[in-house]
């Protein structure tokens, strides 16, 4: 592994809280890695579980999904749809032997900016210290 | 008086061959013989009847590119595929020899496909021939037999100890040139397979019930997967896709089936054979009179993989014995 | 090894629903080509029934063919996870009730079935089934048999893959999808796999393409067995199907698990009950999240 290896970030980020979060760490002038690329969502029910394989084959190094704090969905229910969803998907990923520590499902509202940064910083480090996911 | 060679030479003869040349041989995977390129003898397996998938994937692979299309300052430029290294395809069984010259009649006519032919003409094609045929097998049916030479370069025949081998063709001699041979008195034993059909009356009598719904009926189990059109020898249809990068455009052409529910399908969503008895009538129809129309002979070589594979046995030496039968009903009815 | 008696009650039946017309096409099993193992048979006159047969070789789950046939009344030979498999395709309104005359076995168990072969080794999903009266049946053949087993296990290859390094399970799962030649059997012969278009098959957007190599049979082949969560009754016939040996039961199995243990569910008990991925508790937190 190279020392200054870069991982890869694909985030899917629902529009209404955990967009408006990433939005506000912007404004507040919080800063973050820009390692991770952000793909907005009208929701996380709409993140479909190809998505997530997808990138890990085209060569992410991590996935990172957010979304509203179950109960405050914009949508009422989609949250509560995707983490089924997320959490089949996460235990079929690590079976598959992609570490898990590459796949973060986070709820993020669209107030915690500062939040947002902590994760992703940490989602970062994490991933820098476990290497590229497609060896060699 | 014919050649003969001990196991113990023929593993030497094959080391040797590997200095320059990809050895693919037979060789055991996952409680499954399959051929491979092997770097060792030792891996060989001679303990196999046939693998589940042709020989035919060393010649007209599962997935490969047909050229690269580079496009820079405007200018656009096909790249050919370079086939560099030179193959022994060994322990290759007479059916599929036999299914490499059937592929030939539609890969080598014109228009050539030239890639098909480079891989044929690197390749000396080393056989094995069959001293138990498996239950499924019919080859000598289908123009060929368990011994038969003539689609080879090279025939070996087991025998104690060791293989009688018959160089066929010149490339074949020109490999056998280093090996260790002697004079036997021994002959190559003529072997026939468990199953004989009459196949000589099957295209007339196919012409006759096109509409029986006869195919309907064998298409009710059908479930329309690709495994018949995958391990077959001869099968060959295919689809091509261009996958751009950023930096080149590879063509890629890939194996199809016309059992797959969207194979006629075209723009617009319209498709010729949208049920599972239209394809599966298609397919007995290609291999039993179309194709011997065209090229006077019949596209099966009698391996039998289909009639094991088949999830819902589903077995072509059936349809041959009840084609003819149909045939006659239906002059009858007329 | 075939039972008489069960034979001659599936014949009485498919004889007595096809003569009063009740029904037009008996979905059973009858001897195939190598003269050992069964092969699905579709029955559609009286005179024909004696074609049909049960014994252990009967491995198809028949359930696949019922959205082919759903224009016209049916009946169905099933066994205990064939009968799941009912249930899945009725609570997703597949099929309708009043068109399926089930005709259930009280199954022992089913061997592994090869072309040619004999086995008298069980299949995999017999050693672990705990479920030997159909769930669902209009007409009920054999038993009654006593179901005090205890609860099935997570089958031990299961565990022993989740105790392997992510390391030996990639070398494991890329070996074993570098096999795959994109058959398609496994889709084919499931009968959890009906949409009219599948996503493997999407050219816009693609999502796997159409090349034949390992990252793209990966994506192929784990999608597959996410769609199936919840969905799937074990019946391992991907497994039996694939001509290149992919334990894809071993894929379909650790979803089920999973979905036992997040939600509690067991799928095709019911045709009822809410589908696990079209549904939630608004209180659970699955470990996902915080």
């Amino acid at each position: 592994m190279p020392v200054d290896f870069q991982p890869k970030i694909i985030g899917f980020l629902c529009n209404w809280c955990s967009y408006a979060g990433a939005d506000m760490a912007g404004t507040s002038r919080i800063t973050y890695p820009s390692n991770i690329r952000i793909i907005r969502v009208p929701c996380s029910g709409r993140i479909d579980p190809l998505f997530i394989a997808k990138c890990f084959t085209e060569g992410a190094d991590g996935v990172f999904i957010a979304g509203c704090h179950p109960g405050d969905c914009h949508y009422i229910e989609g949250n509560y749809y995707a983490r089924r969803r997320f959490a089949l998907m996460g235990d079929l990923i690590e079976y598959l032997g992609i570490e898990k520590e590459r796949y973060q499902v986070r709820w993020v509202s669209a107030s915690e900016g500062k939040k947002f940064s902590q994760i992703i910083s940490a989602f970062t480090d994490k991933l820098a210290a476990l290497g590229p996911r497609i060896k060699g | 008086m014919n050649k003969i060679t001990s196991k113990k030479d023929l593993a030497s003869w094959l080391d040797g061959l590997m200095k320059d040349k990809v050895l693919i041989a037979p060789a055991f995977v996952d409680n499954q013989s399959v051929f491979k390129h092997v770097a060792n003898v030792a891996e060989i397996t001679f303990d196999f009847k046939n693998t589940a998938l042709s020989v035919k994937e060393w010649f007209f692979p599962a997935t490969e590119p047909l050229f690269t299309i580079h496009q820079k300052d405007g200018d656009t430029t096909l790249e050919p595929i370079d086939i560099e290294n030179e193959f022994v395809l060994f322990g290759i069984r007479p059916c599929d020899a036999k299914g490499l010259k059937l592929l030939d009649k539609v890969f080598l006519g014109a228009p050539t496909d030239t890639v098909y032919a480079e891989r044929r003409d690197k390749t000396t094609l080393v056989g094995l021939s069959c001293l138990e045929p498996s239950p499924q097998c019919f080859c000598n049916s289908m123009g060929t037999a368990p011994n038969n030479a003539d689609d080879v370069d090279i025939m070996l025949t087991e025998v104690v100890d060791g293989y009688i081998v018959e160089a066929v063709t010149d490339k074949g001699k020109a490999l056998l040139s280093v090996a260790k041979l002697s004079n036997s008195k021994l002959s190559v034993p003529k072997i026939k397979c468990p199953t004989e059909l009459q196949v000589k009356n099957v295209p007339e009598a196919m012409k006759s019930c096109f509409e029986d719904d006869y195919w309907a009926r064998i298409a009710d189990r059908c479930i329309h997967c690709n495994i018949c059109a995958y391990v077959c020898p001869v099968c060959h249809c295919f689809d091509i896709r261009d996958y751009p990068t950023s930096e080149k455009t590879e063509r890629i052409r890939c194996w199809d089936s016309c059992q797959s529910p969207g194979f006629t399908c075209a723009a617009g969503g319209h498709t010729p054979r949208p049920t599972k008895a239209s394809r599966l009538r298609q397919r007995f129809y290609h291999k039993l009179l179309y194709f011997p129309e065209r090229f006077e002979d019949f596209q099966c070589t009698g391996c039998g993989r289909c009639v094991a594979l088949c999830p819902v046995n589903i077995d072509i030496r059936e349809i041959i014995t009840d084609v003819p039968k149909l045939g006659e009903k239906s002059a009858t009815k007329a | 090894m075939m039972d008489k008696n069960i034979v001659k009650q599936i014949r009485d039946k498919a004889k007595e629903l096809l003569s009063n017309g009740t029904i037009k096409c008996v979905l059973g099993y009858e001897t195939g080509t190598d003269g050992m193992n069964a092969r699905p048979a579709f029955i559609y006159e009286p005179e024909d029934v004696d074609r049909l047969i049960f014994d252990n070789t009967c491995t198809h789950n028949l359930s696949t063919y019922l959205r082919d046939k759903r224009e016209n009344p049916v009946a169905i030979v099933v066994k205990p996870c064939d009968a799941r498999a009912i249930n899945v395709l009725l609570g997703e309104r597949q099929i309708e009730r009043e068109k399926v005359f089930i005709i259930g076995i009280v199954c022992q168990e089913v061997v592994q079935v090869s072309w040619g072969e004999l086995s008298h080794d069980a299949q995999m999903r017999c050693k672990i089934c705990n479920q030997h009266t159909p769930v669902i049946y209009d007409f009920l053949i054999g038993g009654p048999v006593d179901e005090s087993a205890p609860k099935a296990e997570p089958p031990a290859n299961v565990t022993a893959m989740e105790g392997k390094s992510s390391g030996d399970k990639v070398d494991f799962w890329s070996g074993q999808f570098s096999k795959c030649v994109r058959c398609y059997a496994c889709r084919a012969v499931c009968m959890g796999c009906y949409c009219t278009v599948c996503f493997v098959d999407m050219l816009d957007p693609e999502w796997v393409g159409i090349k034949i190599a390992t990252p793209e049979n990966q994506m192929w082949n784990t999608i597959r067995a996410f769609h199936l969560s919840g969905r799937c009754i074990g019946c391992g016939e991907c497994a039996r199907v694939c001509p290149v040996n992919i334990p894809l039961d071993l894929l379909n199995m650790k979803m089920e698990k999973e979905v036992g243990e997040h939600f509690e569910f067991v799928s095709g008990l019911s045709s009822e009950e809410p589908a696990p991925l079209a549904s939630f508790l608004k209180d659970e937190s699955l470990g996902i999240g915080e």
